[in-house]
């Protein structure tokens, strides 16, 4: 089997026939500018053309920042342009979970878990494949529209959980956990926190609580523990201000 | 008509007539010529007829492949397209002057200042469009690629990956870590930019010649697009 090397025929809507997303084609999760200014780049014409779900590995692991458009000209990151392209190539769900699952590389699996949360359509899989990969605390380097900022795989996984826009395009809509757990289809979270959690708890309301809970914080990466849980741990303005831009 | 037989005179130079200055052709050879053109033609055609009852497009050879066959018309095969090995040399013109025939280019075709294409003998004026243009059906087809790329399967993605991690470590090992061998090797990428500085020097302070077909290529910006 075999696909274009560009992806002209794939954006051209008259005629595709390729594999679905959610019922339509699997460029269009990407919004139109972004399509256009990922299709314009340099980097795509010359490094993502003719790539396929192996030689894809050559571009993924020379990457180095994570991150949507940047700069006046909204010019789209590297990382963009190749989830941009797995979305073209579409592969098998075992090479995607191969992806993730390696250790080694960790902005290969940063865009390996994008691409999950953009074309798989069954929530409880997304919920049950990427919750795992909150406890991975390793650095990212994250390119935002005005400059620099620095995130963790946790924070970006999490982020892909909750947020409804992330690096410049508008994630298709996930089902909160709560809902899933309602109905259901998935176990309720247990964190990788686990005692420490219930030990927070224990001293929710005590001043001294408060001292350590930040120092709980300072110690832990990972933020967040799926949606309605009473947030034992306290956001700073500062790590707002991280997640800013997309 | 250069036979002649010899005349009343006995000379067999050639006569001079009324029309002997005027161009002859030999009709042999044209004959034949246009033989194997239509034999060649019924042959496509037929490639066309089989090429598609199977479903399939034929894919004409193109004609640089065919000076390589030694002119015969064989049905080559188009190879996949795969991505690019290498970065695609755009910057190291840059800065250098280079003589060029002025008469060779005609807007896009042949070989003028810019970026060129040998395959397509077209020229470029940035990278962005030569790049545009070294992905465009034109070009693929003119150098035997099929413009499809052959998918993977997961074997060969853990393959991939296993190479790479193997060439990433193998990098690392022949890095140099030791102080003292570093500064050798500083000292000696010092030395070699020395002596392309002071190259470089020298050509420009020799006289440049005059004349006919120098086109001096300076770009504003040196045309190369990021």
């Amino acid at each position: 089997m075999a696909h274009h090397a560009d992806a002209k025929r794939a954006l051209d809507e008259r005629g595709y026939t390729g594999s679905l997303i959610r019922g339509d084609n699997p460029l269009k999760l990407f919004e139109k500018p972004v399509r256009d200014r990922i299709i314009e780049s340099y980097y795509w014409k010359e490094q993502c053309f003719g790539l396929n779900a192996a030689t894809l590995l050559d571009r993924a692991l020379e990457l180095t920042f994570i991150g949507g458009t940047y700069g006046v000209a909204q010019r789209p990151t590297p990382f963009l342009c190749l989830a941009f392209k797995l979305l073209q190539l579409t592969p098998d769900k075992e090479i995607i979970l191969f992806y993730l699952r390696q250790e080694e590389f960790k902005y290969l699996r940063a865009l390996a878990a994008f691409y999950i949360r953009l074309a798989w359509e069954k929530d409880a899989e997304v919920y049950e494949t990427l919750e795992p990969y909150l406890a991975d605390a390793r650095k990212l380097k994250r390119r935002t529209r005005e400059g620099w900022a620095l995130t963790h795989v946790d924070e970006f996984v999490d982020d892909l959980l909750v947020k409804s826009r992330i690096c410049a395009t508008t994630l298709p809509k996930l089902n909160p956990r709560l809902f899933l757990e309602d109905e259901d289809k998935l176990e309720p979270r247990i964190s990788a926190l686990g005692e420490e959690l219930e030990e927070l708890d224990g001293d929710d309301g005590e001043s001294d609580g408060e001292v350590e809970e930040v120092e709980a914080m300072a110690g832990e990466h990972a933020i967040g523990n799926g949606h309605g849980n009473s947030h034992v741990v306290s956001d700073d303005g500062a790590s707002d201000e991280v997640m800013d831009g997309d | 008509m250069s036979d002649r037989k010899p005349d009343a005179y006995g000379s067999s130079a050639p006569k001079t007539t009324d029309t002997s200055h005027r161009r002859t052709w030999d009709r042999t050879a044209y004959a034949e010529k246009a033989a194997s053109r239509e034999a060649q033609i019924k042959e496509e055609g037929k490639a066309r007829y089989e090429a598609s009852l199977k479903g399939q497009k034929y894919h004409a050879p193109h004609h640089k492949s065919s000076i390589l066959n030694d002119n015969e018309h064989k049905f080559e095969e188009t190879h996949d397209t795969s991505a690019r090995q290498a970065r695609l040399n755009v910057a190291d013109q840059v800065g250098k002057t280079q003589v060029i025939i002025s008469g060779a280019g005609q807007g896009k075709r042949g070989k003028s200042a810019g970026f060129y294409c040998e395959v397509c003998d077209l020229t470029y004026k940035d990278n962005l469009q030569f790049v545009e243009h070294l992905n465009s059906r034109q070009h693929l087809v003119a150098s035997g690629e099929s413009g499809e790329v052959r998918r993977a399967g997961l074997e060969e993605v853990k393959a991939r990956f296993a190479y790479l991690v193997a060439n990433r470590k193998e990098a690392k090992a022949r890095e140099v870590v030791d102080l003292g061998e570093r500064i050798e090797v500083a000292r000696e990428v010092e030395e070699r930019e020395r002596e392309e500085k002071r190259r470089r020097r020298n050509e420009k302070r020799r006289k440049t010649e005059g004349g006919v077909g120098v086109v001096e290529v300076k770009v504003e910006g040196d045309g190369v697009i990021c």
